[in-house]
């Protein structure tokens, strides 16, 4: 882990500087750091899930605005399958360090670097530019049937009491498992757990009267939402959402602070890409973030900015905070030794 | 003969198949695991090869040897075709394309040499054009930069 | 807002200058792609996503839509004239539709393909006009347990599929449920049969599956003798159905839009499986099923049908509830979100101008997509002119690239050689190819069902006979199964 910090810590470094100089027309300044005979061709931005997906809409806003700024054609690329795990290991051992390959990423890639690459790659193969957009995992609940109504502690307690008979939809081997774990743990319920393949597809099933309880985003049910058919329990984030301040979150209703889980979007590109390649696109995309325009897209969809993450000069340091609580998370529960 | 070869196969496949979905777990305590649907699978393999070995149906055509040329030309496009996977990444589309599209034209009919190469350049130039600049979709660059 | 008067809305929206050249682009695209073999509308889509930034959404909108269902319009043309399918939708089109082909009829083929995808589009079309809502309504209460009886439906009708022996052909079924093992499993997260590969881990991919076992194999099987330089050319006779083709098809038409239609409706269904039931639905009520793999007009007519019908029946999920039942409709459900619309149940409610738009533009695309292919028959009549021996390698070519656009990754390129030669094996050796393929398609969707409906249920596997829908449908694979086995004359197959 010490080499992998160092080269965090290098990253970081690389990524401060730039952001510090910018001074007044951001155009003009993104010029300045442009390197010699770069970009001849279209860059790439990696998303590694199927198109029309939350990481998906958020990559081609950022490619729209990237190429707004620096003036450089972006083309989004799906390298799909096996649940992002073959994108993240093109990203991480095949794409070329040249600067023409820019990786779209949540921090999914943790659990897949930590569980499931087996030591064919690490995080330190993938160096953050830029802090996108978070997205935090909410729980939903239906707005007919005998569960209408409730308040997540209700519906927390009618699980204890009756175990293994309200129907939650989950999607195995991730977040929405582990939350699931969690307060399983903590509270003595007992959930059926349904398995799908995403977090709309449980949504889907909430409406359809399938499942009791959903979880997901709130790009994925805010159409449900708003047509009444879902009723939003509570958020596994730090604090409430501007978008629906009456609901509450996880750890305000249960007295903890555990209860976080949230999808963090951010970029990458491969480890040895040259340093003023690297600057230019760390600077490019921050540029493109600074957009009013994009930051008013984004709300829509109704991400938020972790201001831990926003604006930081040690991006490689507060993200890997994150995944380090995330890896404890993995030791704690027995997924890592 | 090739016939018996492949009901062989399937008795194989299906045996280690089984075995495999086997190591997977059949049941669950909610129900059918990782492995039963694979099992089930292979075992009709399997009984299925059992059965070909046993009873073959009877052939609606007689089996004919093939010459040696219609072995080469088979040849020919799969070499062609493995050329492509094997060059695409380190020599790029264009220029796997190329060859693979001269391999193809040569072996299956004796194209000339002139125009397998003209016919190679200009249908790879033509797939690149339609592909990159009509859908914009980037296909692999070779180390000289297209 | 009532239907007729939402139409008009649409209508209104629709027919400007800039809205009908995207919809006339679009179909244009949509027909291209549909022709040239793996690449598929969701590659298509993908790729011109950014293309619709700087229009407006109903722009934007109408010209991926006609993309879509244009590429089913374009998909038959491949398989007839070459017996490689455009796209996966249209694998069964080459069965009888190449047959024809080889009858001088190609034109007869093509003519009728487009003809029912016309006729299934815009009746699809209609339905969603005057029934998108209580249909999404019905739709949406589909879970695991009536996906799990459609899965056992459709594949019950794969049997009726299978041509010659019946081993070889359950043994083909079988394999697709092996191969589509492969990756990771849904319901638990673990990984099968990968063998610790990272391009296995995201499974077998279907295109590659696909333009392997019919395009290279069938390229393979033409060069094992020097076929003669212009294949078909010289035996095209009419260009036109003649009115016994009519007779023989409006039928076929008919079923293959309603199934199609409906089938479009559920997560499990899609154009694929779409045409394979259609198929399997003509052979069994035809009088001659032993017609079917000889030349069979209904074998183009229905399936053809039921694809154009399908994507009219997966708009309305997306469109009346904001819900994909496939990977296209998803990407839909992205554009829409990119250009700032929030797709769900208000969304007919809160924008009837881009609903009712795209609604009416689907009536103006098939009109636009006949016009465009009845002609083009004769124009793609004129591509078998071309020597063989410098047809097949642009062929090829453009398999690469199309399988490529799938995933971006070499690998599937491998697969697609892989499947190449051993479906040119399994063809010599009398192997009946297309069972394989829709089980392929039909085995992750009905085991996860399976596996979900037996988690979800507190009573185990009762629940699958408490739900009405699925118990219908259970019971109707079950008579369907009896009906085979008394069907099937003593001798007739090899059993």
């Amino acid at each position: 882990m010490k080499q992998g910090a160092l080269a965090w810590t290098l990253c970081a470094a690389l990524i401060a500087t730039p952001v510090a100089a910018q001074s007044g027309d951001p155009k003009a300044d993104l010029a300045k750091l442009k390197p010699k005979d770069f970009p001849t061709q279209p860059i790439e931005f990696t998303v590694v899930y199927p198109a029309g997906g939350g990481m998906d809409v958020t990559a081609r806003l950022l490619a729209k605005y990237v190429e707004k700024w620096s003036g450089d054609r972006v083309i989004v690329n799906n390298r799909t399958g096996g649940a992002g795990m073959v994108g993240h290991s093109y990203l991480a051992t095949q794409a070329k360090p040249d600067g023409y390959t820019v990786g779209v990423l949540a921090n999914l890639v943790w659990g897949d670097a930590m569980l499931r690459a087996q030591g064919r790659w690490s995080l330190s193969d993938l160096e953050p530019i830029g802090y996108l957009n978070s997205d935090a995992l909410t729980w939903v609940g239906p707005t007919e049937g005998p569960y209408k109504g409730m308040s997540v502690k209700d519906i927390v307690q009618a699980a204890k009491d009756k175990p293994g008979t309200i129907r939650i939809a989950t999607v195995p081997g991730s977040m929405w498992e582990y939350i699931v774990e969690q307060i399983e743990a903590s509270s003595g319920a007992k959930f059926l757990r349904v398995p799908f393949q995403g977090g709309g597809a449980g949504i889907t099933a909430l409406v359809g009267g399938n499942v009791d309880v959903a979880q997901g985003f709130y790009s994925e049910f805010r159409g449900h939402l708003e047509a009444g058919k879902v009723a939003p329990l509570a958020v596994a984030a730090a604090t409430r959402m501007d978008f629906l301040k009456d609901m509450p979150t996880f750890n305000e209703t249960f007295g903890a602070s555990e209860y976080l889980w949230q999808v963090i979007r951010f970029a990458i590109v491969p480890k040895g890409t040259p340093a003023d390649r690297k600057a230019y696109l760390a600077a490019a995309i921050h540029a493109a973030m600074k957009d009013a325009e994009l930051i008013a897209e984004y709300r829509k969809a109704g991400v938020y900015f972790d201001p831990k993450l926003t604006d930081s000069t040690r991006l490689a340091d507060d993200l890997g905070a994150y995944a380090e609580a995330e890896r404890q998370f993995y030791v704690k529960t027995g997924r890592l030794k | 003969m090739l016939e018996r070869a492949l009901n062989a196969f399937w008795i194989l496949l299906g045996a280690a198949a089984a075995a495999y979905a086997w190591t997977l777990g059949i049941v669950g305590p909610s129900g059918p695991e990782s492995g039963l649907f694979p099992l089930i699978a292979s075992l009709i393999i399997l009984s299925a090869g059992v059965v070909l070995l046993v009873r073959p149906p009877a052939r609606l055509a007689a089996p004919e040897p093939l010459p040696a040329a219609a072995l080469a030309r088979i040849g020919g496009v799969v070499a062609g075709l493995a050329v492509m996977a094997i060059g695409m990444p380190y020599l790029g589309f264009a220029v796997a394309g190329a060859i693979t599209m001269i391999i193809l034209l040569r072996t299956v009919e004796r194209t000339s040499w002139a125009g397998s190469i003209a016919l190679a350049v200009i249908s790879v130039a033509a797939v690149l054009w339609l592909f990159g600049h009509g859908l914009g979709m980037v296909l692999p660059r070779g180390p000289w930069g297209f | 807002m009532d239907a007729l008067s939402g139409l008009l809305t649409g209508f209104a929206v629709i027919l400007t200058v800039q809205n009908l050249y995207l919809c006339f682009l679009g179909s244009l695209i949509g027909t291209l792609v549909g022709v040239l073999p793996g690449v598929g509308p969701l590659a298509a889509l993908a790729l011109l996503l950014p293309v619709t930034f700087t229009m407006s959404p109903v722009g934007g909108m109408v010209m991926l839509a006609s993309i879509f269902y244009g590429a089913m319009y374009g998909g038959s043309t491949t398989s007839v004239l070459l017996n490689i399918p455009g796209e996966a939708a249209s694998v069964v089109t080459c069965i009888d539709g190449h047959q024809m082909a080889r009858q001088g009829r190609a034109g007869a083929a093509l003519g009728i393909a487009a003809i029912g995808s016309f006729i299934a589009g815009t009746l699809g079309v209609v339905v969603m006009t005057f029934f998108a809502p209580a249909i999404a309504a019905a739709a949406i209460r589909f879970g695991p347990p009536e996906n799990f009886g459609l899965m056992v439906l459709g594949l019950v009708c794969t049997l009726f599929m299978i041509s010659g022996s019946a081993v070889k052909g359950v043994l083909m079924v079988a394999l697709g449920f092996l191969t589509a093992a492969v990756g990771i499993d849904v319901v638990n997260g673990r990984e099968r049969f990968t063998f610790g590969s990272v391009d296995l881990s995201g499974g077998v991919e279907l295109l590659a599956v696909v333009i392997g076992l019919f395009g290279v194999a069938e390229v393979l099987v033409n060069v094992e003798t020097l076929t003669p330089s212009t294949l078909l050319a010289e035996r095209i006779t009419g260009l036109w159905p003649t009115l016994a083709d009519w007779r023989a098809s409006w039928r076929a038409m008919l079923r293959g839009s309603g199934l199609g239609f409906i089938l479009g409706l559920v997560p499990g269904g899609g154009p694929v499986t779409a045409s394979f039931m259609s198929y399997a639905l003509e052979k069994r009520v035809s009088p001659h099923p032993e017609r079917f793999g000889k030349g069979a007009i209904e074998g183009v007519a229905g399936p053809e049908s039921a694809n154009n019908a399908a994507v009219a029946g997966s708009l309305i999920p997306v469109l009346s509830l904001g819900i994909p039942s496939n990977p296209v409709t998803a990407l839909l459900l992205g554009a829409l979100i990119i250009h700032g619309i929030q797709p769900g149940p208000l969304f007919m409610t809160q924008r009837p101008d881009l609903f009712w738009g795209i609604v009416a533009s689907m009536y103006v695309g098939n009109v636009f997509l006949l016009v465009l292919n009845l002609p083009l028959v004769g124009l793609w009549a004129q591509l078998l002119r071309i020597p063989y021996r410098v047809l097949f390698p642009i062929v090829l070519l453009l398999s690469v690239v199309g399988t490529y656009s799938a995933n971006k990754n070499v690998f599937d390129l491998w697969v697609m050689l892989g499947f190449g030669v051993a479906g040119y094996g399994l063809r010599k050796l009398e192997y009946d190819l297309a069972p394989f393929v829709i089980a392929f398609v039909l085995a992750p969707l009905l085991e996860q069902s399976l596996r979900q409906s037996l988690v979800m249920s507190p009573d185990g596997a009762m629940i699958l006979l408490q739900r009405p829908v699925t118990a219908f449908l259970l019971a109707a694979s079950a008579v369907l199964v009896v009906l085979m086995f008394r069907k099937s004359k003593p001798g007739g197959g090899s059993k």
